[in-house]
């Protein structure tokens, strides 16, 4: 009798190790991806709420406690998410996600980055001087990131190689069948003023003017004389200010109302746990607001 | 030795699997170190003339000694400009299998004291790590934690009164385990030598020891320091997940030192017949909470924490040498003698400390703390029970973000100090301080 419960136990246990990868990830837009790619063959937690800057988000306990269980971790990467990743992994004692091992995987890494500077120091403010990292509102560097991430899941789980592969390749293709509607959603557009730099990559895919950012450095808010000169700069031209949820910074309506331009909160990521379906709606809600 | 083999084991079974494309984007150098410097310094006043260090260093318990005037001089903060400990931190990963990293601190008057030279394991499995090297301990909730990360400008009254004002720092070995349970669970446990401590498991320089008992006329003798290591330490961490927004962590510790020792001079004149020297144990119970409000709100704006965190410090002692005795009447006859040798000296001391936190505005954090010591605060010397009034502190810091890698801090204390007479002391002090760091993103542990 003993031994059949511990046998059943066993075998629960292992077939539940075995059901599923295990990833974890730092962003809902990176749970998406994995999702998308992984299906029912992955298991995904995520780390961050979709309201924070993930610059500045702190370590919890129960984030050691997911990633010491799991078989891969997914960041955004380019050192956007250090302040509170590498301590979470140094905690969790798993020797399978540690940085540059299979089970560590960093979108930016995938991709080309702008703004990258060798050169850099911090009197321009909180730089990554690999490059902007913030990729997740692009849908083609998506795409590529989801064609990588599958090669990587590829090799922690052999046997469902094809389906990885599969299952990126038709999200790479929803992406391009959805671009010409994006597009066309994005041609109007007078231009956008940003708080930070992190719907850059958006605007540049869709050629949407960016008339630049509320921050005069990033990291830093924006004093009142910073404020000022934008409004000399931009009085009597059309734009719009978008920004993110958690940048609630009181300058934000006062310049938007010395421009009388809208100015736009939108989510950086999707809800927690959501699909690839949220995802496009995310893009379009901010190719929809750069036309206000 | 059966550990030993384990982690070596461990060591040789596990099979890194490293991926071959590009994984990893850093600013650093795949094979420099990297290196952080922490600037740090203050503007003090204090309604004491400077000498508010001297008050809490006097404060009544169970742990004075003799120290060595020399090794003290030029402890504490002057009025005025003072510069803090510059803090140098390199850390590397040194090969598939261990982490390492050197912390060094100097003063304002460049000595530099090395706080921290570890190497901790990478690749043994099943959530075990091993440390060894001099590093803090992992006991309670700050002692782990550097200045620089500290909500107010000096330590708390329950590590600086039990454990001294570096808490528990030294040399040895660590284990910890992290279970495999659904909520967060910790394990740990060190073995230390002692040989770095100010409070928990002090031992009296034997040179120190001569200098203060006249050893012509000296009753029993001065006890060996034993064999390393000498202190023990056990504790676990248990947190639950609450989802994102908040975080909640309880603490157990333990420690115990297997040899301290204690060096009396009441009268304070080396050789005048009344010292004492002793030597025993002590054990140390701690116990700490933390919560974490994580909020939406940008550069700090809304993020709340409370840390309470509890120590109750036992030592059992017994006398092992003294002076002859004390002719305080100038008859020639001694007439007023020291504990006999191998009475028996007891005592037990608790503290705490009670801290939260606030960011008020983007960048603008508030910190109040209510520490205390000695709530018991008893010995039992021979037979004979003797109590001691408890020493507590209020704080308020408000601390300025230009960002995140400098600050402002502007604190405020005031403290009622009691000393072994039972007098209390009324002590004010007022910090400016500076905290800056350069290099590396600075990243913080829960």
């Amino acid at each position: 009798m003993k031994k059949s419960v511990v046998f059943a136990l066993l075998t629960l246990f292992s077939t539940q190790v075995l059901a599923a990868v295990n990833i974890v990830t730092t962003t809902s837009s990176m749970g998406m991806l994995s999702r998308t790619v992984g299906a029912e063959l992955v298991k995904v937690t995520e780390l961050a709420p979709p309201d924070r800057d993930i610059h500045t988000l702190q370590v919890r306990p129960s984030m050691l406690q997911a990633l010491r269980n799991a078989q891969l971790v997914v960041s955004i990467g380019a050192e956007l998410e250090q302040g509170w990743l590498s301590p979470a992994i140094e905690g969790a004692a798993n020797p399978k996600i540690l940085p540059n091992s299979q089970g560590y995987f960093e979108a930016a890494a995938q991709v080309s980055l702008i703004d990258s500077k060798l050169n850099a120091d911090r009197s321009q403010g909180d730089v990554h001087p690999l490059g902007n990292p913030h990729i997740q509102l692009d849908p083609i560097r998506m795409a590529d990131v989801a064609l990588a991430l599958a090669e990587r899941l590829a090799k922690l789980d052999p046997k469902n190689a094809s389906r990885y592969r599969q299952n990126a390749q038709q999200f790479k293709a929803d992406v391009h069948a959805k671009m010409p509607q994006w597009q066309k959603l994005a041609a109007n557009s007078a231009g956008v003023l940003l708080y930070h730099k992190d719907a850059t990559y958006l605007l540049a895919r869709f050629n949407i003017p960016l008339l630049g950012y509320i921050e005069p450095l990033a990291g830093i808010p924006p004093s009142a004389s910073h404020l000022l000169g934008l409004v000399k700069q931009y009085k009597g031209k059309k734009g719009v200010i978008l920004h993110t949820i958690y940048q609630g910074h009181a300058g934000i309506a006062q310049l938007a109302q010395q421009l009388s331009w809208s100015h736009i909160a939108l989510a950086l990521e999707p809800a927690n746990n959501d699909n690839q379906q949220a995802y496009f709606m995310l893009i379009e809600q901010w190719l929809n607001a750069a036309n206000k | 030795m059966n550990k030993l083999s384990a982690i070596s084991i461990g060591l040789l079974l596990v099979q890194s699997a490293y991926a071959e494309n590009n994984t990893m984007l850093s600013a650093a150098s795949q094979f420099n170190p990297s290196i952080s410097l922490i600037l740090d310094g203050n503007y003090y006043h204090d309604n004491k003339k400077g000498a508010a260090g001297e008050y809490l260093e006097e404060i009544a318990g169970i742990s004075h000694t003799v120290h060595d005037a020399h090794a003290h001089g030029g402890h504490g903060l002057e009025q005025g400009f003072n510069l803090g400990e510059s803090e140098l931190v390199i850390s590397a990963v040194i090969d598939p299998y261990f982490d390492g990293k050197l912390t060094l601190a100097i003063d304002g008057e460049g000595t530099t004291e090395l706080e921290e030279a570890w190497l901790q394991t990478r690749m043994i499995p099943a959530g075990f790590k091993v440390k060894m090297g001099k590093f803090l301990s992992d006991i309670g909730y700050l002692n782990n934690q550097h200045p620089h990360t500290w909500d107010f400008a000096d330590q708390n009254l329950a590590y600086s009164s039990l454990l001294g004002e570096h808490g528990l720092m030294d040399t040895g070995i660590q284990l910890t385990w992290l279970a495999p349970t659904p909520f967060y669970a910790l394990f740990g446990l060190e073995a230390l030598q002692g040989s770095n401590q100010e409070c928990f498991g002090a031992l009296v320089d034997e040179e120190l020891a001569h200098e203060t008992i006249d050893e012509a006329n000296m009753l029993g003798s001065f006890s060996e320091h034993r064999a390393g290591p000498r202190i023990n330490t056990v504790f676990a961490k248990f947190a639950p997940d609450l989802g994102t927004n908040h975080a909640l962590q309880w603490g157990l510790s333990y420690a115990q030192a297997k040899q301290y020792q204690q060096l009396l001079d009441e009268d304070e004149t080396a050789h005048s017949g009344d010292e004492l020297a002793l030597n025993g144990k002590q054990t140390l119970i701690g116990t700490d909470i933390v919560y974490k409000w994580d909020s939406a709100g940008q550069y700090g704006q809304g993020d709340f924490k409370v840390i309470a965190e509890y120590l109750k410090l036992k030592k059992d002692m017994l006398v092992v040498a003294s002076g002859v005795g004390v002719d305080t009447d100038a008859d020639s006859v001694l007439d007023e003698f020291p504990l006999a040798i191998a009475s028996q000296v007891t005592g037990t001391q608790d503290a705490y400390s009670l801290q939260a936190s606030y960011g008020i505005a983007p960048r603008w954090q508030i910190a109040v703390r209510h520490d205390a010591t000695g709530n018991t605060n008893e010995l039992n010397e021979a037979g004979n029970p003797v109590s001691f009034k408890d020493s507590s502190r209020n704080s308020i810091a408000v601390s300025f973000y230009a960002s995140e890698f400098s600050r402002l801090r502007l604190q405020a204390s005031q403290a009622d100090l009691a000393d072994e007479t039972g007098k209390v002391e009324k002590v004010n002090q007022v910090f400016l301080q500076y905290t800056h760091s350069l290099g590396q993103h600075g990243a913080h542990k829960f």
